[in-house]
């Protein structure tokens, strides 16, 4: 299919004029649709999501019965309210919504967010016109998130989704834009307790105005935004999109969670060219074209960004391994190894520094490096850290840590009631900032089950500790060198394994 | 470069209402876009036959060229290694037959020697417009799949960049006494084949397989050419 130039939706326009930050960071909102009684309904849990974030700015809520709502008084009409608007929050039934969306563009707003459902998701002719007529009141200069999506998690302002009123207001690197609120509900989540902290996520729904191509740009040029991961399922225009993802990525790493891949093309194929450039492997080729880095599912896109958030900026090719267990370290060689990455045998003095810390039997200190023991101290940890480090084919350390074992040992050791991950995590990160190269986590917990809920809150405890020291932490050695590798693949660009 | 060469050669097969070129035709747009490929005439008369071999040399291959027929190989319509005129006489009798009365002609063609095959191609995406393909030719193309597609323009880098990310990348460096290929060479077809589907609205699809490295130089030896 040939892309029409006379179609105004093949044409994206840039829109500089966009004035984004009283879209994420508005100061006057309005939602319309909220229940007077109170009520579960979209609106008011809109409403109620806002407060529970903590959102300083002004929210006006808006219902033609008129009334109260947890304390703030409700508008007849988006209208009525006094003064102008930045935000206008459409939760009114689908026929309803341009009215309510003209209604705040009037008001000022720069941006409107709606979350109703019912247009072209539909496919029926009702909903693509009502979409339509969206579309059209955009092009006067409102820019629309939705319909049917989430709208925006913006920590700095306290914007959240609808289903999240417990996401944090804490801002960090991590940029998401998803066509799928639930994606942005579940990835968001799953990054609170990961470690990721984010600039502004935004669900799009159908996006009718705002959407992947032209966020992207935005995203590239937001200092705010460190690194941008998606979910694209379709997008309006391939050529707009990988311009956009070529420029962002040039700037800064784009992780991408590319779905409905397996959906083999319909048409008619004659060559065998054409039968073998189905979506998936011509989405794969081009998104490495633009720079992109392409990952299989959330939790991969999640740990990626973490690395990419908590890493320096660099390719990591040689590794120190160090665990508690000779199998651990081997399995981390071998996966390291498919990864591209090396776990070189440390030199003779280095070599022989780290074994003059371990214990005279049933270690090993030629990297990988067996602790022997899987409650070694964390001086002694330190010790061998520091060490490893000078060897110059180390760019980057990993500890496996095995914090269940230490519910068997505690109390047998000096006193240690739980595992010391606090000062594990002090001794770490004077290692990090002495020697220069990121030590990552892996902490495995192989106790999960009911009997063991007090090591699952050890673990989660211990994570929250090593992340607050900028440490990051995977469960898996396999999450962990994945991610590493992923990083490699996005500052090694051009190179071979 | 000629692009009007190749716009008369799809003009006229379409207005003969054809979809497809022959492996003749498609190979003629490839040269236009300066795109190596097999030398090779097309005969139509046994009288033809003497001069062509003899200005060509043995071997030399000879195929049914017909945009009816895009199978030749299934069809048998296909002669390799031939290296005399009897030979060549014979086979150009055979090939007629199968021809039966479909339009088209004998293709006699130089026979390139080489072991490793090549696959190069052009698909139209629905979202990204047309997309050049490279990879590992011959029979293994579909059994292994090792292939990797770029979106056009192609720049050189592009190019480059697939022939290291197939995993059979090695096959292009010397290996096993046979030459390293001439990755530029290379590089300036898959430019070339992108060229062809910025300038060619009406080619859909393309289809080189194999590519066959003769030495360290690549040449089409086989071309289909659909279009829309």
């Amino acid at each position: 299919m040939q892309r029409d130039k006379s179609d105004p939706l093949s044409v994206v326009t840039r829109a500089p004029d966009t004035d984004y930050e009283r879209i994420f960071h508005p100061k006057r909102v309005a939602i319309a649709g909220v229940s007077p009684g109170g009520g579960s309904g979209f609106g008011t849990l809109s409403l109620l999501s806002l407060q529970a974030m903590g959102f300083e700015g002004e929210i006006f809520p808006v219902n033609p019965k008129g009334g109260e709502i947890t304390g703030l008084k409700i508008y007849r009409r988006v209208e009525d309210i006094p003064g102008k608007l930045d935000l206008v929050v459409v939760v009114v039934a689908a026929e309803e919504s341009a009215a309510v969306l003209e209604a705040g563009r009037r008001k000022g707003a720069a941006g409107g967010i709606i979350i109703t459902s019912g247009f072209s998701e539909t496919a029926t002719p009702e909903g693509v016109a009502r979409e339509e007529e969206i579309r059209q009141i955009a092009a006067k200069g409102i820019r629309v998130i939705g319909p049917n999506c989430f709208g925006i998690y913006c920590p700095r302002s306290g914007l959240t989704f609808i289903p999240n009123p417990d996401l944090s207001r804490e801002s960090g690197p991590v940029a998401f834009l998803s066509q799928s609120g639930g994606m942005a509900s579940d990835y968001t989540s799953m990054g609170m307790w990961m470690g990721l902290r984010f600039s502004k996520v935004v669900s799009f729904g159908n996006g009718a105005d705002l959407r992947e191509s032209e966020l992207l740009w935005y995203l590239g040029d937001d200092t705010e935004t460190g690194v941008i991961s998606m979910y694209v399922e379709g997008i309006r225009d391939g050529d707009e999109f990988l311009k956009a993802l070529k420029s962002a990525a040039r700037k800064k790493a784009v992780v991408i969670l590319k779905g409905g891949l397996s959906t083999a093309g319909s048409r008619a194929v004659v060559s065998h060219t054409a039968s073998l450039g189905g979506s998936r492997v011509i989405w794969e080729s081009l998104l490495r074209q633009a720079g992109a880095v392409q990952v299989r599912d959330i939790q991969e896109m999640a740990q990626t960004c973490l690395a990419f958030a908590m890493l320096p900026g660099r390719v990591y090719r040689g590794l120190s391994v160090a665990g508690g267990g000779g199998a651990l370290g081997i399995v981390a060689c071998d996966t390291a190894e498919v990864y591209g990455l090396e776990v070189p045998l440390l030199q003779g003095s280095v070599r022989d520094q780290v074994a003059s810390y371990l214990p005279k039997s049933g270690a090993s200190a030629v990297n990988p490096i067996d602790v022997a023991n899987p409650y070694t101290p964390p001086e002694i940890l330190e010790k061998i850290f520091r060490v490893a480090a000078q060897d110059n084919r180390i760019d980057l350390q990993v500890l496996m840590l095995l914090p269940h074992h230490y519910k068997t040992f505690a109390g047998t050791r000096r006193g240690w009631r739980t595992f010391p991950h606090e000062e594990l995590a002090d001794r770490l990160k004077s290692v990090i900032r002495e020697t220069r190269k990121p030590v990552v986590l892996v902490m495995t917990n192989t106790k999960r089950g009911l009997p063991d809920l007090d090591v699952v809150e050890v673990h989660a405890k211990a994570r929250q500790t090593f992340l607050a020291k900028g440490i990051p932490v995977f469960d898996e050695i396999g999450d962990a060198l994945r991610a590493i590798a992923n990083v490699n693949r996005y500052y090694g660009k051009g190179e071979t394994a | 470069m000629n692009r009007e060469s190749a716009e008369k050669i799809i003009g006229s097969a379409l207005a003969g209402g054809r979809k497809v070129l022959s492996e003749y035709e498609s190979k003629r747009v490839l040269k236009a876009y300066d795109i190596p490929v097999t030398r090779e005439v097309l005969v139509h008369e046994e009288s033809e036959v003497a001069p062509v071999t003899a200005d060509i040399g043995y071997p030399l291959v000879m195929k049914v060229c017909s945009a009816a027929i895009a199978h030749k190989t299934e069809k048998g319509l296909i002669r390799v290694d031939i290296r005399t005129d009897t030979e060549a006489l014979q086979a150009f009798h055979e090939i007629k037959r199968g021809l039966e009365d479909q339009e088209g002609g004998v293709l006699i063609q130089e026979m390139i020697k080489g072991r490793r095959e090549l696959v190069m191609g052009l698909t139209r995406d629905d979202q990204f417009g047309p997309c050049v393909m490279f990879g590992l030719g011959g029979i293994f193309t579909e059994i292994l799949r090792d292939i990797v597609f770029r979106r056009a323009p192609l720049t050189r880098e592009d190019a480059l960049a697939m022939m290291r990310e197939i995993r059979a990348s090695g096959i292009l460096d010397a290996v096993r006494g046979m030459e390293a290929a001439d990755r530029e060479r290379l590089a300036d077809m898959l430019i070339g084949i992108g060229q062809i589907g910025i300038d060619l609205g009406r080619v859909r699809e393309i289809d080189l397989n194999p590519v066959i490295l003769s030495g360290k130089d690549p040449v089409v030896v086989d071309a289909l050419i659909v279009l829309s």
